[in-house]
């Protein structure tokens, strides 16, 4: 890392892009909530502009990352407090797809990995990642050129093969966190092999980091992930309250900090400053959808290039997507992570995400949700790209109507590739189920 | 090419079954790909596998599965469901894939058939913690198989089924490695190499030696040697269209053939002996292995083989293949192999325009 290379990075993200950003977020903040919101739904909460700054600020870091950081790309389940803690820029692929699916890039930049050879069968986010890879496309302007890669296989076994093709392009080591899928109760001999893989990870980090692990900064790394985390889970739990305060469409939006600065202690502030936000609309008696007849359960990932879409159809009809399995993955193993026992903890919670557990407990999850918050009926989005998360989902749409009384509907589409996505279809099927709700 | 294998006789799989069952044993139907044989012969249970089946109605597993969930996992849920596996006493799921875990997690949970349904994780590396883990998960297994059978094999037993294994293994690696001399055509002569689907080893070492007894004499193959790489070769007659457009495969890389060319292990404790052989195994996506890995050993393949050309023939939907292609693809070309890839669903019969691309492929290269 050249002296020049520093004073670029200081100059290009901690002055001029600090600046640049909250200014940005200033003039946000003070036009208000003068946006291009349907009347139908609540206006965007206030601390929108600060996600935006922190999501823009993380992709600016990125950007000149490589000039003065190591940087790891990783799955998004991954255990990322160790490589925080020894100071990594740590960039999730998923996330930044997620954003390309937001900003309706990703058809393009999926169709530079199909040019390439790679089939549109395969995981749009992984299209839209080699794509980006081989093209250079993204709408953060740069991604910063791994020096590691970590895939955990916790949320499928598809981040393995994406991962082995990124190793296999940049030349870089590929350090693979392998997690033993529950399908009922999680042995012994699973979490010690995910205990010692963590372990065995960490000599192959410090190395490409040049640095060792500080324990001390790993407890604190860990709890800030948890204090991130239990937040995230209070933010989603006000959803009980009548009318819900926030929506799982908000939820989605306002997701990326627990994802990608997990283990950042602001992060924490930010969830903190957004949970008084969220109780501040629950006392003044704000609803996320203005006129909430219904609450409704989504499962599976959104689908970003329809956020907005979905977001207004169903707040016209007084429909409020209050909770979704998704959002609540993030949150649900707060209890888990203990930052005295950083790695037997993490061996534990990282094995047990809802997508590395068998059907039969995502129904009971969606049954657990759908009782503790009021739902009316729920929405499973069957994702041509995740297929673990969207096997089970037949049965799981029968049974909650047969077995809960709560309507229930499959939505065919696509995480992040529209072509997956056919609107006069789903906009028949969605109003068919609507009728069925009564609204 | 017409071949004198009229003499070689291939036990039918119900018949197998029907007299392993006669004479008191258990059948267990194993989904693909990898999984300790030994383990369960030494409770006295013949593992079956299930690789689809091609050719099957299987509308029925809508009923369970969305449409863009592959052939084998849906093909095997609607035989399944269509009672074809009633005859079996517990179904084995290996974790092979995202779709295979689904599959058993909805049998499970939802569908709960008759039979238990046991799955088996797979570790995904082949570093000291994963044979560790694989160990304990084979012990694991086994714990379940004593208390389904009530029976508790001992460890000489156990270590007698391993060696048997080992044997059929090493029949089996003889009939890949001279194939070109046995008086086989090449649908003969994948029955004979898929009879270890179903065949317990004694019989299969003795179907191995009798043919490979009668090996040579024979004129050696004029025909356009290729290497094919894929899950199965399934509707197997691709493979006697193969033969009358004047091809033949030199060498595998079907999961279901030459990705099981185990190793024996080296270990003298059982589990971990079993866990060897497995994660010593050819390359296979399904077990974690590098695309560089999988690359070395396709061009050894043909290169030894003498392949002129690589056939992909992939199961649509199949992500663990459809990643590394484009790159076994490129670095295959790049060493002067040419390559092809055919997409097949097992649902369907094997298209004239698939046949077609298959021949253009044979005169390029022949």
């Amino acid at each position: 890392m050249s002296i020049g290379g520093l004073v670029s990075y200081h100059w290009n993200v901690n002055v001029f892009g600090k600046v640049a950003l909250r200014g940005r977020r200033w003039r946000a903040e003070l036009r208000g909530n003068r946006s291009r919101r349907s009347s139908d739904l609540a206006p965007p909460l206030r601390i929108t502009p600060r996600t935006k700054e922190l999501i823009f600020s993380h992709y600016l870091q990125g950007r000149y990352a490589n000039l003065r950081r190591k940087v790891a790309w990783v799955t998004s389940g991954a255990p990322v407090e160790f490589l925080r803690a020894l100071d990594f820029f740590v960039l999730y692929p998923e996330n930044h797809a997620a954003v390309c699916g937001t900003t309706r890039v990703a058809e393009e930049i999926c169709g530079e990995a199909e040019k390439a050879g790679y089939s549109r069968d395969i995981c749009s986010y992984a299209r839209t990642d080699i794509g980006s890879v081989l093209s250079g496309r993204t709408p953060a302007g740069r991604l910063p050129r791994p020096d590691l890669l970590v895939a955990c296989t916790n949320i499928c076994q598809t981040v393995l093969f994406w991962y082995q093709v990124l190793a296999d392009r940049l030349k870089v080591p590929l350090i693979l966190i392998d997690t033993p899928f529950i399908y009922s109760e999680a042995q012994e001999h699973a979490i010690e092999y995910v205990r010692r893989q963590l372990e065995e990870s960490v000599p192959v980090a410090e190395q490409v980091a040049k640095q060792s692990l500080d324990e001390r900064r790993l407890r604190d790394v860990t709890r800030h992930s948890r204090d991130a985390v239990e937040l995230w889970m209070q933010i989603l739990d006000r959803a009980v309250h009548r009318p819900a305060p926030i929506s799982a469409f908000d939820q989605f939006i306002h997701m990326a900090p627990v994802v990608e600065m997990r283990g950042e202690a602001y992060t924490v502030d930010f969830y903190s400053r957004m949970l008084k936000e969220v109780d501040d609309r629950v006392a003044g008696g704000v609803g996320a959808v203005r006129n909430e007849k219904k609450r409704l359960l989504w499962d599976n990932l959104p689908i970003w290039y329809r956020l907005r879409y979905l977001a207004e159809l169903l707040g016209r009809r007084g429909v409020a997507l209050i909770a979704s399995t998704y959002t609540n993955a993030w949150g649900e193993l707060a209890p888990m992570i203990d930052p005295e026992r950083p790695f037997e903890s993490a061996a534990r919670t990282y094995l047990h995400p809802i997508l590395n557990r068998g059907t039969g407990h995502k129904l009971a999850t969606m049954k657990r949700l759908a009782e503790r918050y009021g739902i009316d009926g729920v929405i499973l989005h069957s994702d041509r790209s995740c297929k673990p998360y969207s096997i089970g989902q037949v049965d799981q749409c029968a049974r909650l109507a047969r077995e809960c009384g709560l309507p229930s509907l499959l939505l065919e589409a696509d995480h992040s590739d529209p072509r997956a996505f056919s609107e006069e279809q789903a906009a028949n099927r969605l109003g068919a189920y609507l009728e069925l709700l009564g609204v | 090419m017409s071949t004198p294998n009229d003499a070689v006789s291939i036990p039918r799989r119900a018949e197998v079954i029907r007299e392993f069952k006669g004479r008191g044993g258990r059948v267990a139907a194993v989904l693909p790909i990898h999984y300790p044989r030994a383990l369960f012969r030494a409770f006295d249970i013949l593992p079956v596998e299930v690789w689809g089946p091609p050719k099957i109605d299987a509308s029925s597993a809508a009923t369970h599965l969305q449409p863009y969930i592959c052939s084998i996992a849906r093909n095997a849920l609607a035989f399944v469901l269509g009672g074809g596996l009633d005859v079996a006493d517990l179904i084995i799921v290996p974790h092979t894939c995202d779709s295979l875990q689904g599959l058993a997690s909805v049998l499970i949970d939802f569908i709960t058939p008759a039979r238990p349904v046991y799955p088996i994780y797979l570790p995904r590396g082949n570093r000291p913690s994963d044979l560790t883990f694989l160990a304990s998960e084979l012990r694991s297994l086994s714990n379940r198989l004593e208390q389904l059978t009530a029976y508790t094999p001992s460890e000489t037993r156990l270590m007698e089924c391993i060696e048997q294994e080992e044997a059929a293994d090493r029949w089996l690696a003889d009939l890949h490695q001279r194939r070109t001399e046995l008086p086989l055509s090449q649908y003969d002569l994948y029955r004979v190499l898929r009879s270890r689907e179903f065949l317990p080893a004694d019989r299969l070492c003795a179907l191995a030696e009798t043919i490979i007894a009668r090996a040579g004499g024979y004129p050696r193959r004029d025909d356009i040697p290729v290497l094919m790489s894929g899950i199965v070769p399934e509707p197997m007659e691709m493979l006697r269209s193969l033969e009358k457009m004047g091809g033949r495969v030199a060498s595998d890389d079907f999961a279901c053939c030459g990705r099981r060319l185990y190793p024996a292990g080296r270990s003298s404790e059982p589990f971990v002996r079993m866990a060897e052989s497995i994660i010593q195994g050819p390359p296979d996506p399904m077990r974690g292995c590098s695309i560089q890995d999988r690359l070395a050993h396709l061009a050894r393949l043909a290169g030894t083989s003498g392949a002129r050309g690589v056939v992909f023939y992939t199961i649509k939907f199949c992500e663990p293949e459809l990643f590394q292609l484009p790159a076994l693809r490129t670095g295959l070309q790049e060493i002067g192999v040419r390559t092809l890839n055919l997409e097949v669903d097992l649902s369907d019969p094997l298209s004239q325009s698939a046949l077609t691309r298959l021949e253009a492929f044979l005169e390029m290269i022949g």
